[in-house]
């Protein structure tokens, strides 16, 4: 039994690792731009296709394709951001109307996903020996290891770029105060739209790494990652970039330990049941300083 | 100026004035007189009331979620879950438990009304963190009655209704539901609740020192904003025998009820019929006829309404021409 | 009238107010200096209980007021404005002065009358149909005053009234203060930066340092007073 409990304290923090990327890119628009992005479920599930495509058409291997597909990801998104987002800030509630401006992006993504992709789930396998990983009772999948391995030198990056770099520090500038930012004399279009970027590219990637880590994807499940980066982020603290990572060990721990004695279904009830619990005991979430609202 | 000639002036200017508020209520309720009489000949006058019954339904939906987000500003991403329960509420209680329809559609309300006391918490909490949370407790809640057993919701397979059905009398439920909300939205324009609700939405600290009783207040439109997609549940599930679980509790019921009331105008009381009324028309003629883009179409039409007409139709015409506030609510 | 005794309240490790007290007579206008963080607004938001005091009394016509609902304090006959106006941007100038009346038992006349009165009374009645939005923020100030007086306070708490309101308009502003206790028999307590309108208007001014009272006294006393010339002038 014990042996069993560790096997899901084992995949819950791999599992952790990605949410945590998911609901970090989430964070980086949320407290950069106070856009709530709706759509970002859908970018994970286009970032896990242009891998599959990637690896279908030209032969690069998953991993590979990662910093391609940020690359992609970053300049197409840097560009989008001057179409969607500069027109809210004359909303009467900026933060509801990005909502629903995203929660219409991500509806469009999801059925051009489906029209050019199809519905059926795909997946992204590759070759490596051995297939598992054992240590002592707990049994991982090789490329769940590897794909934390990488997620959480992704993990290391971010934080590097956030508190070492002179754009990562004004990023956070912005998430603390962003109309003294705006006094200072930095730039807050530019930097909005390269953390538009920076949030979706990371999206891009984090969907190559859940494609695999889980069986399979389709065009019908970035709803599924969106819910879950939200929850991530409600339970570390809305706009705080790394307080995702600690909402998402939580969340994914308990979901998968729950996993184990439970159906799946039961499993993600636990899960929501923690968020909706959290944010009525703790309102900032767990590492939030302030509500942000 | 003789003091004499002061009062007139007063009366005339009070008189315009009364006489403007009660303009744009009689011209909002002879619009929806019109709407309701024309879908009420409807089954008479053409065989196909297919058309007529989802506009129904979808003024309905629109026009209830215009209490909670026009009137108060609560967005409930989750608000699909009103319906499905209504639905399976209906569907329980006629099939299982062997109730009369009549009094199964009256539990569908009930079970509404239930959830959204359940649920009333919630409303602490504002803006995007309302929205989130309200998205997680409807799939909470989708989820919990997909393990229910299945003697009792049908499992994956859903309820069938079977010899309930009588399109006619589920037609005329539908109308009598949608002109119960309209009724409502109405009244609460009209009423000193309706303006409480709308001082609220803008600022709810001000709204309290001046004397409102806010959490009360938005507890009667959250309310009200459950009950009636309940029973458009319920009487949806008798119209068609068939409660599908993924159906009953999709996203796009809730993505469809804010795209049809925004495209109106939120806040506004015409705007959702007008808003639904439009989209569906549009739908009916164009997109239905391709389903995949039809969904993407949605998306589009979501982010165009965002960019270009936040305020929807009947609120941007309010704001280009305030003239027209005299006439139009 | 309004009676507070020993107010205090701390957030945290930081004490806001350390024991005010002040009456409030009827028919009197009490003006309430001091500088930033001196405690003034936690002062006004503990009577109209936005924030619950941690000790002390607040009694209006001797009953207890302290640590009720807003709403509650409101219906008593409690009315303020804010710092920046906090108007109601989507509604109506007749619907913003129509919610506030809400609770009355009015009938519809009644209520546009009194609307009408006060709306005139701030020189916005032309503007009546417009949205509370498309005023300036002085005009919002006043349309704030008119809203809470349109429900017949007994006392209204003013925060910082002349703040960002242009001096045509700040005139209006302290001529219709100036005649609201003997003509409408309300109480006004004035918070203001302003000090030579809260001279002008009132007839008893407190001066809070540091969350306590520095001084109190008429307008000259406190004038001449060596502590508040201290700590506003230097020395």
């Amino acid at each position: 039994m014990s042996g069993l409990l560790l096997q899901g304290i084992v995949n819950g923090l791999i599992m952790g690792v990605i949410y945590g990327l998911i609901g970090a890119g989430l964070n980086i628009v949320f407290g950069v731009l106070r856009v709530v992005n709706f759509a970002h479920g859908e970018f994970v599930i286009l970032g896990a296709y242009f891998a599959w495509f990637l690896l279908q058409a030209l032969g690069i291997q998953p991993f590979l394709a990662m910093p391609l597909t940020f690359a992609v990801f970053f300049g197409a998104s840097y560009l989008l951001y001057f179409a969607l987002i500069p027109p809210l800030n004359k909303a009467d509630d900026p933060e509801i109307s990005s909502l629903l401006l995203m929660f219409g992006v991500s509806i469009s993504l999801g059925a051009l996903m489906l029209l050019v992709f199809d519905a059926d789930a795909r997946s992204l396998a590759i070759d490596i020996e051995p297939v598992f990983l054992t240590f002592g009772d707990v049994v991982v999948p090789t490329v769940r290891l590897l794909a934390l391995a990488v997620a959480l030198v992704i993990v290391a990056l971010l934080a590097f770029f956030l508190y070492r770099t002179h754009t990562g520090k004004a990023l956070r500038a912005i998430i603390m105060n962003r109309d003294a930012v705006r006094i200072v004399g930095i730039k807050v279009e530019q930097l909005s739209a390269v953390a538009f970027g920076l949030g979706i590219g990371l999206a891009g990637v984090t969907g190559i790494l859940t494609a695999l880590v889980f069986p399979s994807f389709s065009p019908f499940v970035g709803a599924d990652y969106t819910l879950i980066g939200f929850v991530v982020i409600v339970l570390g603290g809305l706009g705080h970039p790394i307080g995702a990572m600690l909402g998402a060990m939580l969340f994914a721990v308990t979901e998968q330990v729950a996993s184990i004695y439970f159906n799946p279904s039961i499993a993600t009830i636990c899960g929501f049941v923690l968020m909706v619990a959290t944010i009525f005991i703790r309102p900032t979430g767990l590492l939030g300083r302030q509500a942000l609202r | 100026m003789s003091a004499a000639g002061t009062i007139t002036a007063d009366e005339a200017s009070e008189r315009h004035d009364r006489q403007g508020e009660r303009l744009r209520g009689r011209i909002a309720a002879g619009f929806f007189l019109a709407v309701i009489c024309a879908l009420a000949i409807v089954p008479v006058a053409t065989g196909n009331t297919s058309f007529a019954f989802y506009l129904m339904l979808w003024i309905t939906l629109a026009s209830a979620l215009n209490i909670v987000v026009g009137f108060t500003g609560y967005l409930p991403f989750g608000y699909v879950v009103f319906y499905g329960v209504g639905a399976y509420a209906a569907g329980i209680c006629y099939k299982v438990l062997g109730w009369p329809i009549p009094l199964a559609l009256a539990a569908s309300g009930a079970a509404g009304i239930c959830l959204a006391l359940l649920l009333a918490p919630t409303l602490r909490l504002k803006g995007v963190y309302f929205g989130i949370v309200s998205l997680a407790l409807a799939t909470i809640v989708r989820l919990v009655i997909a393990n229910l057993p299945s003697e009792v919701t049908g499992g994956s397979m859903g309820l069938i209704l079977s010899s309930s059905n009588n399109p006619t009398h589920s037609y005329y439920a539908m109308l009598i539901v949608m002109s119960a909300t309209l009724l409502c939205v109405l009244w609460l324009a009209q009423s000193a609740l309706g303006k409480a609700l709308k001082a609220i939405r803008d600022d709810d600290g001000a709204a309290a020192c001046i004397g409102v009783d806010v959490p009360r207040t938005r507890m009667i439109a959250w309310l009200l904003a459950a009950l009636f997609p309940a029973l458009a549940g319920g009487v949806e599930a008798w119209h068609t025998n068939i409660i599908d679980p993924e159906y009953a509790f999709h996203v796009l019921i809730t993505a469809k009820s804010i795209v049809y009331a925004m495209a109106g105008g939120f806040g506004t009381i015409i705007g959702p019929v007008v808003g639904a009324a439009a989209l569906l028309g549009i739908d009916h003629l164009i997109w239905q006829k391709f389903p995949l883009i039809n969904l993407l179409l949605l998306g589009l039409v979501i982010i165009a309404l965002m960019l270009f007409l936040p305020r929807g139709i009947v609120g941007t015409v309010l704001k280009r021409r305030p003239q027209l506030r005299r006439y139009i609510a | 009238m309004l009676k507070v005794e020993g107010l205090k309240k701390r957030f945290g490790g930081v004490v806001a107010l350390k024991g005010v007290d002040f009456h409030l007579p009827r028919k009197s206008i009490l003006g309430v200096i001091g500088m930033n963080g001196s405690g003034k607004t936690t002062m006004l938001n503990c009577i109209n209980g936005i924030y619950l005091p941690d000790s002390g009394s607040i009694r209006l016509d001797g009953q207890e007021i302290g640590g009720l609902p807003v709403h509650v304090v409101a219906r008593r006959g409690i009315g303020r404005t804010f710092q920046v106006p906090r108007v109601f941007s989507h509604l109506s100038l007749l619907d913003n002065l129509d919610v506030a009346q809400g609770q009355m038992g009015r009938s519809a006349s009644e209520r546009y009358e009194a609307a009408s009165y006060w709306l005139r009374k701030v020189e916005l009645f032309p503007l009546r149909h417009n949205f509370a939005e498309e005023l300036s923020g002085g005009q919002q100030k006043l349309l704030e005053l008119a809203r809470i007086m349109v429900a017949k306070p007994k006392v209204i708490l003013l925060d910082e009234p002349f703040a960002g309101v242009n001096p045509g308009l700040a005139q209006l502003l302290i001529a219709i203060i100036a005649e609201l206790p003997r003509e409408h028999d309300c109480s006004v307590v004035l918070v203001s930066h302003d000090l030579t309108s809260i001279y002008q208007l009132s007839h008893h001014v407190i001066v809070l340092n540091e969350g306590a009272l520095l001084c109190e006294g008429d307008a000259d006393t406190v004038r001449n007073d060596p502590a508040v010339i201290e700590a506003y002038l230097g020395t």
